[in-house]
């Protein structure tokens, strides 16, 4: 396996000028979408099959009750254990040889079963081509070479792209100094290779808590807990079974066929 | 609560889960008569049997109906010259991949194996009875074995393919699987006294027999849906949340007649007032009646446990 690629996405940089997202839909052929009232200048309430790259724009109030921009621009995780790659019953979903995830359009049959088990909500079903869609970290420029589309025109570089082990030491400078100008609400989001999801390959400066951005605290793995899930109902099978024994067996010995 | 995308599965599929559990409570139901019970018993191994088949049958095709690319089913099973880094349990065998980490993989097998298991020991049902002299009961011993553990997989597997999702309310109701396969028996055997109960009195042995099977699963049946609200409420509040759209929401009403009342108490009291007191007396009719009971409860639990984590 090759050295494992990223991206970065400082979103303490980012101006919210959505050419990430233009740059993705032109690199990867996608078309534009009507937008839909979010109530602000976000222009799509979430990834779609045509949305890959995603800007955020969350509203809030600053310490001195001004209102101000928490800008973020949203991508596939590329999650070191993703759930959608383990869900899919097909093998459509794999893991490139730069560690991360795509889909392959010639496997996946629309089953929709990655739709749901993605924690981030990412994986969108194309009812035009009847299969799921997601950020492929550009693996047809990745594989020549190249760096992702995104971050190649991020005009603030907030989308950083590199290996993630020069990325990560770069983030946790980028957060120190951060800190050390008293933004103490900065904090990274999946930069950790043991933390939550094994670490995810496309990680996050966020300005505020995970949960402002809407994203999840503590991702977990769906399909982690499944062989204990598989207990519980192996021996609820073992009662239902021993029930249907106890009904069904010879009483009294006689071939009287119970109680007649 | 993090943004999540639904897979948007329809009716189609609440269906398919609820036959796919029959069937196999069915064909354990076939089983452990054929093995446990009286040679009269026989009735409930045909009837289970050939119900089973009849149940199941339909199931792949309300799948492939669903699916974005129908033509491509057999990916479920088979990709030819597929990648191998699918996953962290997977394992390729040639063309043929077994995720085991993936319910849904792992169903589409079991599938495939308990439709064989049903149909051979359907045959040899079949044959015996065609027959006269042949004795087939080690061929069906030996594949009915496979095929009740089969059932129980496939009867339990679409509760824990749905807790194996980030939806908020499944991923937290973690004995879904359970329950699926508590439901299963019971409806699957709840059919099976459902059929016999239009037959003569010759086999009201066998009947009685059924029924206290069955009543045994709905009590599991009971016990594995508070499992299953015990496990929701200590996840986060957006989990409880959505299970309070069973208890005082918008499913409030399918929850507590469909799927407490219909599906649990009123079986439970006509099976433990008629049978266990007063000796399985009461007439074919109340059968029905309790059968029926079960099998609109059962499914309208499944139901809105569908409904309500899909959101
Ligand atoms: S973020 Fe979602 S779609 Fe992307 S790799 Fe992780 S689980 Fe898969
Ligand atoms: S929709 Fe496609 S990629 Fe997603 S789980 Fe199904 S087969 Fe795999």
């Amino acid at each position: 396996m090759a050295r494992t690629l990223a991206m970065f996405t400082d979103t303490s940089v980012c101006i919210g000028c959505r050419a990430c997202e233009v740059a993705c839909k032109q690199w990867n052929q996608l078309p534009a979408e009507t937008p839909v009232w979010t109530g602000g200048y976000q222009a799509q309430s979430h990834f779609t099959d045509k949305t890959w790259r995603h800007v955020k724009f969350i509203e809030k109030k600053d310490e001195r009750n001004e209102p101000k921009w928490l800008l973020m621009s949203d991508v596939c995780k590329h999650c070191n254990n993703a759930g959608c790659l383990e869900a899919c019953p097909t093998g459509a979903i794999y893991r490139t040889p730069f560690g991360t995830v795509d889909i392959s359009q010639d496997i996946c049959n629309g089953c929709r079963y990655c739709v749901s088990a993605c924690p981030f909500g990412v994986v969108a079903f194309n009812h035009g081509t009847g299969r799921v869609n997601k950020c492929s970290f550009c693996v047809d420029r990745t594989s020549e070479g190249m760096q992702t589309a995104c971050a190649k025109t991020c005009p603030t570089k907030s989308i950083e792209f590199g290996y993630r082990d020069e990325l990560a030491a770069k983030a946790k400078k980028r957060l120190a100094a951060l800190r050390a100008q008293g933004v103490k609400e900065a904090n990274l989001y999946g930069e950790d290779e043991n933390g939550p999801l094994g670490g995810l390959n496309a990680f996050f400066l966020l300005m505020d808590k995970p949960e402002v951005y809407g994203l999840p605290v503590e991702p977990r793995l769906p399909q982690k807990p499944i062989f204990k899930d598989a207990g519980l109902s192996a021996g609820t099978a073992i009662l239902v079974g021993l029930g249907a024994i106890v009904a069904f067996r010879q009483r009294g010995g006689g071939d009287n066929g119970g109680e007649e | 609560m993090p943004n999540l995308q639904s897979p948007h599965w329809p009716l189609l599929i609440d269906i398919y889960f609820f036959l796919v559990g029959l069937a196999g409570g069915a064909f354990m139901a076939a089983g452990v008569a054929d093995i446990f019970g009286s040679r009269k018993d026989r009735v409930v191994t045909k009837v289970g049997t050939y119900l089973a088949l009849l149940a199941m049958l339909p199931g792949p095709l309300f799948l492939i109906i669903d699916l974005g690319m129908p033509s491509r089913f057999l990916h479920m099973l088979m990709v030819p010259k597929a990648a191998t880094t699918i996953g962290m349990s997977a394992i390729n065998i040639g063309p043929f991949h077994i995720k085991p980490y993936s319910p849904m993989n792992m169903g589409a097998w079991a599938l495939l194996g308990f439709g064989v298991c049903a149909f051979i020991v359907a045959l040899t049902l079949y044959l015996e009875d065609k027959g006269g002299t042949i004795n087939l009961a080690p061929v069906r011993g030996a594949f009915g074995a496979i095929g009740v553990a089969l059932a129980f997989f496939v009867a339990a597997y679409p509760g824990q393919l749905l807790s194996a999702t980030a939806q908020p309310f499944w991923r937290n109701a973690r004995p879904l699987g359970a329950l699926f396969l508590a439901i299963g028996a019971s409806t699957g055997m709840a059919t099976i006294a459902l059929i016999l109960s239009l037959r003569g009195p010759e086999v009201s042995g066998s009947l009685a027999k059924v029924r206290r099977a069955y009543t045994i699963a709905v009590v599991l049946q009971a016990l594995a849906l508070i499992a299953v609200f015990m496990a929701v409420a200590r996840g986060p509040f957006w989990s409880a949340s959505r299970a309070g759209l069973l208890t005082s929401g918008s499913y409030s009403l399918a929850f507590w007649v469909g799927a407490v009342g219909i599906g649990l108490l009123a079986p439970l009291i006509l099976e433990v007032r008629d049978g266990f007191f007063q000796g399985y007396r009461q007439g074919r009719g109340m059968v029905a009646v309790a059968s029926l009971l079960i099998l609109v409860g059962g499914f309208l639990t499944k139901y809105v446990m569908f409904a309500v984590g899909q959101g």
